[in-house]
């Protein structure tokens, strides 16, 4: 099929949100900002699946995209829910403040 | 061939004291003189059994590399696995047999077993724990020298580390945790590279199965002995490669932390040191011997072509341990710790003998190790029987104990006298042989080496005066001399000493077609080796 | 397509009777707080799979349009990681940690057998989809495990850790998968093979998807550098899930990486004709990364595991390490080298199981899961003392332990591949760990109890637990015929030529 867009500008864009994603989670020290890092990536990765499936006429990558962002839900659910259980604990988001486990 | 209730006497040798163990477990923590005497009594069996296997030992028999020529054979299939592909077909025999390079063995493991036994009487901590893990050792000492299954060999060998630990770590000195886990991880250290060495011997032979024809991977040792049983290009095949003198140098590192070889001796002192009286027992007579023992049986005849080729820097290392162990000795103050060093001397004398790879080199060598290890039990019970009375092992504490302790004294004068070699004692004859052969094979590190044996003796005479002559501390006054059940031990050995010292036939007889044979091995496949290169 | 799918259900029956378990456990929790009844229910659910998987004809099929394979390969793993659960509910049932959170038991034991059901799909995932579906069913489940007793303050860092770290590497994981499939068209690994077969790749781009997708498998088996989140996870999580994700969950991850390569990179067509040893596609040597990742688990995980004072911390570090010699037997790839981390996985199971076994039963009695809580074990508790010096002797590979015949394996396998230097960094190693696994032993044997530290009893079914798995770490030493000759008949792959 042909893409109105040329595939490499979805790339292209794809890899940027994947990388900014990676350095979020890398650099930013409040959990909900990791999480939603961590969403970034995984959507940068349905970014290129969906370009991918589109051009080649192939559905199995956008069939793997549903289910991604029912997983990436589910995740997310589950993250925050940790995030709220430690608050309570700690009154705290940062990661830096969790260091009752270390080396 | 001799059995007892469908087993044969080798399994019943070995597996004795296993039995002694679980009979010691079942037993009450207070019951002690039950738990001592059940030790006592299994490891006398042992001894009687020990007795009967040199009576029906069969003198002609040679042993070494054909399956024929050992005796009291058992042989059952243990684990045989097939594979997708012959490449993974595995067989592992139950395999126990003697010949003559380990009968000695035998007998001294049995003596001595039962010696530390009584040694150990007056153990109070634990009683319990201590017997079953003593008897254990025993079983794991006695396993390593019948066995003929490399598998089985390992295993064995293995399994001796854990009550060795606990043996050195529970009931040792002050220092004991570091001198236990020392051991260990030096003995572990060895036998893994000896494991690679294994596995890879594993992969490089194998032979037919009789009942399907298809080739099979064997741990028989005796067939690894064999090169026409090496895999057409496997690791360890043909002669003088790389990777078989990578091998013989895995498998020797294996055994010389176990002699122990400088410089991978450094436990050794500390074990000892730490030991109880008993273990060190253990350690110098038996367990050292293990290490050239394994020597003798696997890497001599496995790897004829490297032990050619390494023939000198063996025999140097032997004279670094002769020297270097005798030199260091001299400077100790502490009774165990010049015993202990005086090991390394001793069994430097081993590595010479059987680094002149003939026949009067290696029935030295063999010899050698019986008699330090009858020797060295000696030493390190009368260390143990001094320790026990005064508390201390500082040899310049003491002096003029000759009037003190008359019998004491006459016992530790033959066993000093022994371990410098007078001669009429056991340990004269095997040093000479050791030091002939050598010095057909290699002169100049043989008389170099003798250095070794001046130096021995002015150590020990200077022990006895330290320890004998000048006068008696007054805080010595009252020390009572030697017991009943220690010159119970004591005397067995030293009566020993005395009569392979005056006609060490009884002995040589025992090995002397095996040690020919080896000697034919060695010399045949390793001048094959010279000629390809 | 229906009689398709009737024809994969039965295929399928094993984690079939996970599912149905997991819903009724759900289901019973909403009328019962009884967490006897419904960790037994959990239980059966179990045992009826591990029933289907055992009585499953030996033949190789794929299920659902080649979302699953069910092979030889799949069904061992599946023996194993099913054990594993079991097993751990055994644990679970008896652990005071868990008695004392009153709510949610029921949510607990449907989670396990969601946990395992999960890790079966990953045992069999033959589809790009199928794995990152099971890898986050697995996960997910894990999360929410590890932060189970979430008052505890240690459990619930431990959670939000392992959520981060697990999202992080699933998300590289996709892309990967992205980039596979952009470069393929295919998320089936049989087509992608083919795909890649034709050469039309380029290669660079394929190593990086290749590389994204390691991260993926490297955090599910815990191997360094992506084992961060092992320790504090390890310590944080309820005793019975960090013995669970020590064994069942890092076979899943073997099961998945190795059916991963062994289809998508081998060559199928040329390969291991001569040697036994697989061809690889493209030239491009996947186990020399493999062969990286093992030295550096082995090494980091040795190391740090001196140091450790906490017993889970430091049998993290140790599983990590152990995770480094299994993946010398990938490392190999060839049939010996894949059976060798099979017949590893067997034995590790009992004797891990047996090591947390034991930290959880002291941990229970004393309430810490310190070194010091060790000292004077021996005495206080002689056959505690003795069973925990068997599971650690094993773990170091001693004979006549079952350990050492996982070792021996896996070194055989790399002696026979000729890969001499791995086998050297393998056995030291292993010299290395002996070093910590002493000195628990040094603290139960060598050192006199604390004042205060109380001689303790076992109960009948704690002596019976740690029997059932003390008789098979030291029964596999001995005697391993029929272990290793189910595990050798076991590496079939479906769909590759053995």
């Amino acid at each position: 099929m042909h893409l109105p867009v040329p595939i490499e500008y979805y790339l292209a864009l794809s890899a940027i949100m994947f990388i900014t994603g990676v350095t979020g989670v890398l650099a930013r020290r409040n959990a909900i900002v990791i999480f939603m890092s961590i969403e970034l990536m995984l959507n940068s990765a349905n970014l290129a699946l969906v370009a991918f499936s589109t051009r080649m006429g192939n559905d199995a990558g956008q069939i793997l995209v549903f289910f991604v962002m029912a997983v990436a839900a589910a995740e997310a659910a589950i993250g925050l829910a940790i995030v709220i259980a430690l608050f309570r604990n700690r009154e705290t988001v940062f990661v830096n403040d969790m260091n009752i486990l270390k080396w | 061939m001799m059995q007892f209730l469908g087993l044969g006497i080798l399994t019943w040798i070995t597996f004795l004291p296993v039995a002694g163990m679980a009979v010691v477990l079942l037993l009450g923590k207070d019951n002690k003189q039950a738990i001592r005497w059940t030790a006592a009594v299994f490891t006398g069996i042992q001894v009687v059994i020990a007795a009967l296997i040199y009576m029906g030992f069969d003198r002609g028999m040679s042993g070494i590399n054909t399956m024929a020529g050992f005796q009291y054979v058992e042989k059952v299939s243990w684990i045989d696995i097939r594979s997708f592909s012959w490449f993974g077909n595995l067989k592992i025999e139950y395999f126990l047999g003697i010949d003559g390079l380990s009968v000695l063995m035998v007998i001294l493991t049995a003596l001595i077993s039962f010696i530390a036994v009584f040694a150990s009487w007056g153990i109070e901590k634990s009683l319990k724990g201590y017997f079953a893990l003593l008897l254990l050792l025993d079983a794991g000492m006695m396993g390593v020298f019948v066995s003929l299954d490399f598998f089985l060999f390992y295993v064995f060998w293995e399994i001796m580390l854990l009550p060795m630990y606990f043996l050195i770590g529970i009931w040792g000195g002050p220092r004991r945790e570091y001198a236990a886990i020392k051991f260990f991880l030096y003995t572990l250290l060895g036998s893994v590279r000896m494991l690679l060495a294994v596995i890879a011997l594993y992969f490089s032979v194998s032979v037919l199965d009789p009942a399907t024809g298809e080739k099979v991977h064997t741990f028989n040792m005796i067939a690894m002995m064999n090169p026409a049983n090496f895999e057409p290009g496997s690791l360890l095949e043909g002669v003088g490669t790389t990777w078989r003198y990578m091998a013989f140098i895995a498998l020797f590192i294996g055994f010389a932390i176990k002699v122990p070889i400088f410089p991978f001796h450094t436990w050794l002192p500390d074990a000892h040191v730490e030991a109880p009286t008993a273990i060190s027992v253990i350690l110098a007579g038996v367990l050292l011997k293990m290490g050239t023992y394994g020597i003798l049986r696997v890497s001599f005849p496995m790897f004829p072509d490297a032990a050619v080729a390494y023939q000198i820097p063996l025999a140097i290392l032997g004279f670094v341990n002769i020297v270097y162990g005798a030199l260091v000795a001299m400077a100790q103050t502490d009774f165990k710790k010049l015993i202990a060093y005086s090991s390394i001397s001793h069994m430097g004398v081993v590595i010479l003998g059987m680094a002149a790879l003939n026949t009067q080199g290696m029935t030295g060598a063999i010899l050698q190790m019986f008699n330090h290890g009858t020797i060295t039990a000696m030493l390190f019970l009368i260390v143990g029987v001094i320790y026990d009375r005064a508390h201390t092992r500082g040899l310049n504490e003491f002096g003029g104990l000759m009037n003190q302790m008359p019998r004491y004294s006459a016992v530790m004068v033959i066993a000093f006298f022994a371990a410098l070699g007078l001669p009429g004692l056991s340990g004269f004859i095997s040093e000479a042989f050791s030091f002939i052969g050598a010095f057909q094979a290699f002169r100049w590190i043989a008389i170099a080496s003798t250095i070794g044996i001046v130096l021995t003796a002015a150590y020990m005479l200077w022990t006895l005066q330290r320890v004998f002559l000048g006068t008696l501390p007054e805080k010595w006054k009252d020390l009572p001399d030697i017991n009943g059940r220690e010159l119970f031990m004591l005397v067995p050995l030293a009566v020993i000493v005395i009569i392979l010292g005056v006609y060490p036939a009884p002995a040589i007889d025992l090995m002397s077609s095996a040690v020919n044979t080896l000697v034919d091995i060695v010399n045949a496949q390793g001048a094959m080796a010279l000629i390809g290169q | 397509m229906l009689p398709h799918i009737l024809e994969s259900a039965k295929l399928f029956y094993p984690e079939l009777a996970l599912t149905i378990a997991f819903c009724f456990v759900i289901l019973a929790g909403l009328v019962t707080r009884n967490r006897i009844f419904t960790g037994l229910a959990g239980m059966a659910g179990v045992l009826a799979a591990l029933y289907f998987v055992s009585v499953q004809a030996p033949v190789d099929g794929t299920a659902f349009s080649d979302m699953l394979a069910v092979d030889g390969f799949s069904r061992f793993f599946k023996i194993v990681i099913l054990a594993a659960t079991f097993i751990v509910q055994l644990f679970s049932l008896q652990s005071a940690e868990l008695k004392s959170r009153a709510m949610g038991t029921a949510e607990y034991n449907a989670l396990l057998t969601a946990l395992a059901l999960g890790m079966c799909l990953m045992a069999g995932a033959s589809n790009m989809l199928m794995m990152y579906l099971a890898l986050e069913l697995t996960s997910i489940t894990s999360y929410l495990l590890a932060g189970y007793t979430r008052e505890a303050e240690d459990s619930a860092e431990a959670a939000l850790k392992y959520v981060i770290y697990g999202a992080v590497a699933s998300g590289m994981m996709l892309y990967g998968i992205s980039i596979v499939y952009g470069l393929t068209g295919a998320l089936d690994i049989y087509s992608v093979n083919q795909a890649l077969g034709s050469g039309q790749v380029n290669l660079w781009t394929l190593i990086l998807a290749g590389i994204l997708i390691t991260v993926g498998f490297g955090y599910k088996i815990s191997a360094v550098p992506f084992h961060f989140w092992t320790p504090d996870v390890y310590e944080g999580a309820p005793v019975t899930i960090t013995a669970l994700l020590s064994v069942a969950s890092k076979a899943a991850g073997f099961a998945m990486m190795i059916r991963f390569f062994r289809v998508t990179f081998a060559d199928l067509i040329m390969g291991g004709q001569e040697t036994g040893a697989w061809a690889m596609l493209g030239g491009f040597e996947w186990n020399e990364v493999l062969a990286v990742l093992a030295v550096l688990s082995m090494t980091l995980g040795n190391l740090v595991a001196l140091w450790q004072n906490n017993l889970k911390r430091l049998l993290a570090y140790s599983s990590i390490a152990h995770a480094g010699y299994m993946l010398l037997g990938v490392v190999t790839m060839s049939p010996e080298g894949v059976s060798a981390v099979m017949i590893y996985f067997v034995v590790y199971l009992f004797m891990n199981l047996g090591a947390f076994y034991v930290v959880m039963l002291v941990a229970d009695k004393t309430g810490s899961e310190e070194m010091s809580a060790y000292a004077g074990l021996g005495q206080r508790s002689p056959f505690i003392g003795v069973a925990m010096t068997i599971f650690l002797l094993s773990l170091t590979g001693i004979p006549p332990t079952a350990g050492f015949v996982g070792k021996l394996y896996i070194f055989s396998a790399l002696i026979g591949a000729k890969m001499i230097g791995l086998v050297v960094i393998g056995a030291l190693n292993s010299v290395v760990s002996l070093y910590y696994y002493v000195r628990i032993l040094k603290n139960m044997f060598l050192k006199d109890a604390a004042p205060g530290g109380a001689v303790f009893g076992l109960s009948v079914p704690e002596v019976a637990m740690l029997l059932l798995l003390l008789v098979p770490t030291l029964l596999l030493g001995l005697y391993f015929g029929p272990l290793v000759e189910y595990a050798q008949a076991s590496v079939s792959i479906f769909g590759i030529p053995r």
